[in-house]
């Protein structure tokens, strides 16, 4: 194998025009750089560089490399621990797509009371950035397409700036365009899986579980199922001494929706209405769960084990979200294992809301949507 | 190995029963004394407490049997004698098998535990006919698969039934079907110890999964371990696939099962279905989602699992109370403090294993299984008892969900003998007022009528607020030393009472504490207080008579 010529979009979508689609690149193998290198020393102890992770367009992927897939489901757990019962978590993750923190964001549409339909995004904001920017007839076009024809450019720009919480994609009822909550960024995914790469041995003892080594290396909230278990996955690969990557197209995508237990009023397969509206069949991105108009029943009718589907949320228990690391040179890597855990050395650095990184567009004459808050992502706040 | 365990698991747990008591048993279940020699290509029956001893199936059994290992196995003459045989013998289906990995050993490092053996286990299931799980497999990953145990539950789809089997070279032995786990003479032999009212069982069902391999933790192997190289570990996936999968099937046998026991209008057997609410069938295990060797003081408040302050599941969830209270949280320098205290360690005496500190995840306790309260959720939609019935029983000792002898005395009530479908809960109900007239009214029985006689307008309400009091109460002593250790106290007595269930198989699934086994069982009271526990027990053997 050999290095790949540039990052593919997500899903490998279609909807950036040539030059959108040098601009992805650019801010995916900048992202990645980035998080090679790590922090500055200065600033941060203990966490770079991380000479485990690679970029797929600098560096030969051997002939020895075997990818990992790494799932989770898409409910936050944090509601979960939370939570006295399943209904209280379910509401609450119903309330605002800010409690929707596991890589995975959804929008319920009801009838009477009853859900009809139940759309579900894990589309990285950055990539809606970069669209808006090269193409932003596109993004008006998708949001009518897949929102509601009745969206007005006007709804999604201001003053020019694309507005990644707009009106029709900050709410769980109005739509889910792409993903809005501030941990969920595809930069923060990056940095994530490149901290992971540092080995941790402390006080002599290699950390191996996946809460000591988020808490020690602070790449996310132990309290998450996507960030411990991103980084306990990428870290058991680190241990074989192999060099890192995440698979091209960098991104988070749909797994799977189980639909075991479910029953629907006329015996017809639950699956069957599940269908995934963008990304190739490898990297689903948009799905949906909805039952078609000719059916005599909705959403709302269908069961799981016994108790009607009322939330969103419930849904989003049998979601499963995923994202491919590559690894290969086992056994290769003479990286020595960091000794103690990161520390920040002077003031804490800020937390970006917008997780994006202005050169994607400066080779091209163009910044982001805040350049000026360009910093390390990261998946704690 | 010992002996014993050949081609059964490891059950270290049994092995520290007075003279190994449990595990002699278990020995002889399987095929009974006297049994003939087993016969290459042949199916056995043995159901445990009916059949002395194995036999043959004949022809007119074997084609009674109408689940995937019956019809694609045993009908062809085909006996697989491994786990990868097994599979190959399936057809082909869309993301089939399904497999899963646990071991009670598997988070602990081999560092400084040389001789602690794993004993790994695959979970596999395979829907063979169409989208639910028909075979559920249970098999050692890191032994010889010819020689390890391998143990099915199958689905039987016309009958509509789990169907048991165990290899045992080189036949396989048909151990009992769902309706041998609720037969007197049949209910806790053999393989129905574990799957107690006829389902397939995850003891630790919920999120982080404690012992298996899941999106909260990996089981961890060594670099050069073989098990790496073993096809059906790389298709290992997370728990959390599993959880849905038994939740299904557990959902599925008991809604069979009730459309058998109410077809003609009447219950043969009440208390066969009661039990399941009054008393403590069976547990599953829940703990905190924090790693305990993470937890340092300081950290932020450590909510506890809701299971071990009440049936959340079945009061909140399924018969819809609300309460306001948050998830009760101690300070995490109680809980350093607490491992401390009272000597926690995991120990394994069958190895000699001992290591200082909790199990790999927090407070492990047992709670309210699934399986009693997706029965009692059942009953309720079926109109076999109203759920204002369900929730005065269950708020009787609410504060002790599982083991509570308050509640299982109420068992005394539930008809033995046939009853009409329609008048079971008001007739019950009705047993119990005349009982509570003569009783005092803190008896179990006067708190049930208390509850009754609420108006239907407000019982909802006032069961929500009483249970919102009790957890503030609850939130305000798990802070204090006193009250924090009354809990620690209180939840290895539970542990204590699940330990004593062959439920239990392994030493490492619990920790152990500096807590004398003889100290005295105790119950948590409503005002958050935890007493003594007045002599009783709550498993329905013990209730009814």
């Amino acid at each position: 194998m050999t290095t790949i010529s540039s990052y593919s979009p997500p899903g490998r979508l279609t909807d950036l025009s040539d030059f959108g689609r040098k601009a992805w690149d650019v801010f995916v193998s900048d992202n990645v750089d980035f998080a090679i290198k790590g922090p500055d020393p200065g600033q941060v102890l203990h966490d770079g560089p991380r000479s485990q992770f690679y970029n797929l367009t600098k560096t030969d992927t051997a002939a020895d490399a075997r990818t990992a897939t790494v799932s989770w489901t898409a409910f936050p757990r944090i509601l979960k621990v939370h939570s006295t019962s399943d209904t209280q978590r379910w509401k609450k993750a119903e309330a605002s797509r800010k409690a929707q923190d596991e890589y995975c964001e959804w929008s319920v549409t009801r009838k009477d009371g009853k859900i009809t339909r139940a759309t579900f995004t894990c589309e990285s904001p950055e990539y809606w950035d970069v669209l808006a920017k090269t193409s932003p007839e596109t993004v008006l076009r998708l949001y009518r397409r897949f929102i509601s024809p009745d969206v007005q450019e006007s709804d999604l720009f201001v003053n020019g700036v694309y507005d990644r919480s707009n009106k029709w994609n900050n709410t769980t009822t109005q739509g889910a365009m792409h993903l809005i909550q501030k941990n969920n960024t595809l930069a923060a995914e990056i940095e994530l899986a490149a901290a992971a790469t540092i080995r941790r041995v402390i006080d002599g003892t290699e950390l191996t579980a996946e809460q000591e080594l988020v808490k020690c290396s602070d790449y996310g909230q132990a309290e998450r199922n996507s960030d411990p278990h991103i980084g306990g996955s990428v870290n058991a690969l680190a241990r074989q001494k192999a060099s890192i990557s995440l698979t091209d197209p960098v991104g988070l995508y749909f797994d799977g929706l189980s639909t075991e237990g479910w029953v629907a009023p006329d015996g017809s397969d639950p699956q069957s209405y599940w269908t995934y509206e963008r990304g190739d069949t490898e990297h689903r991105v948009r799905a949906v769960y909805e039952v078609p108009a000719s059916k005599n029943f909705t959403v709302g009718d269908i069961t799981i084990n016994g108790r009607p589907i009322e939330y969103g949320a419930q849904i989003a228990d049998f979601v499963t979200i995923k994202l491919t690391a590559v690894a290969c040179r086992f056994g290769r890597s003479t990286t020595e294992p960091q000794t103690a855990c990161k520390q920040v050395a002077t003031t804490e650095l800020a937390r970006p809301e917008h997780a994006f990184v202005a050169s994607a567009f400066s080779a091209y004459g163009y910044l982001g949507t805040a350049p000026e808050r360009a910093l390390r992502p990261t998946r704690n706040a | 190995m010992p002996e014993e365990f050949s081609e059964r698991r490891r059950a270290t747990a049994w092995l520290q029963r007075p003279a190994g008591l449990f595990a002699q048993e278990h020995v002889e279940d399987d095929l009974g004394a006297g049994h003939p020699a087993l016969r290459a290509g042949r199916l056995y029956r043995r159901v445990s407490g009916v059949d002395r001893h194995a036999r043959e199936v004949g022809p007119e059994e074997l084609a009674a049997l109408g689940d995937p290992m019956a019809t694609l196995f045993f009908r062809r003459n085909v006996f697989p004698m491994a786990v990868q045989d097994l599979l190959d013998g399936l057809p082909d289906a869309p993301d089939q098998p399904k497999v899963y990995l646990v071991s009670e050993a598997g988070t602990i490092p081999s560092v400084g535990a040389p001789h602690l053996r794993r004993d790994i286990r695959f979970a596999i299931t395979y829907a063979v006919r169409g989208t639910e799980a028909d075979l559920m497999i249970s098999t050692g990953a890191n032994s010889d698969p010819r020689t390890t145990f391998l143990q099915v539950a199958a689905w039987d789809d016309t009958h509509q039934v789990f169907n048991y089997y165990m290899r045992i070279a080189p036949a396989w032995v048909w151990t009992g079907n769902s309706w041998d786990a609720l037969t007197p003479g049949s209910r806790g032999r053999g393989c129905f110890d574990s799957h107690i009212n006829g389902s397939v069982v995850m003891k630790e069902l919920k999120q982080p999964w404690p012992n298996w391999q899941s999106q909260s933790a990996a089981i961890q192997l060594a670099e050069d371990d073989p098990l790496r190289d073993n096809p059906l570990y790389q298709r290992v996936i997370g728990a959390e696939n599993l959880e849905t999968t038994i939740r299904s099937q557990i959902n599925r046998w008991t809604r069979a099962r009730l459309r058998a026991v109410t077809a003609d209008g009447t219950v043969q057997h009440p208390d066969h279905l009661l039990r399941q609410l009054f008393t403590t069938t069976a547990v599953n295990l829940t703990s905190t989602a924090t790693q305990s060797a993470s937890i340092r003081p300081g950290d932020d408040p450590l909510p506890l699992p809701m299971g071990f302050w009440l049936n959340n599941d079945a009061l909140l969830d399924d018969l819809e109370l609300e309460v306001e209270a948050a998830v009760p949280a101690t300070t995490t320098a109680r809980y350093t403090h607490s491992l401390e205290a009272f000597g926690f360690r995991l120990e394994e005496k069958a190895s000699g294993f001992s290591r200082p500190g909790d199990t790999f995840f927090a407070f492990v306790v047992p709670e309210a299984a699934l399986e009693d309260n997706t029965v009692v959720r059942v009953l309720c939609e079926q109109g076999l008892i109203s759920r204002k019935f369900a929730a005065c029983v269950l708020m009787v000792d609410f504060p002790n969900p599982v083991f509570s002898p308050d509640r299982a005395r109420l068992m005394r009530y539930v008809p033995t003998t046939a009853t009409a479908a329609d008048a079971l809960g008001d007739q019950l109900a009705h047993r119990i007022l005349d009982a509570a007239a003569e009783l005092p009214a803190d008896s179990p029985e006067g708190r049930f009528a208390a509850h009754w006689n609420r108006p239907d307008a407000t019982w909802r309400t006032d069961f929500s607020r009483r249970l919102t009091d009790y957890l503030e109460k609850v939130q305000q002593r798990i802070t204090t030393e006193e009250g924090f250790d009354d809990y620690v106290r209180l939840a290895e007595s539970r542990r204590r009472r699940f330990k004593a269930m062959k439920l239990n198989e392994f030493e490492l699934t619990l920790p152990t504490t500096d807590i004398p086994a003889t100290a005295a069982q105790l119950r948590m009271r409503e005002d958050a207080t935890v007493e003594e526990a007045e002599a009783g027990g709550s498993s329905v053997e013990a209730s009814t008579g």
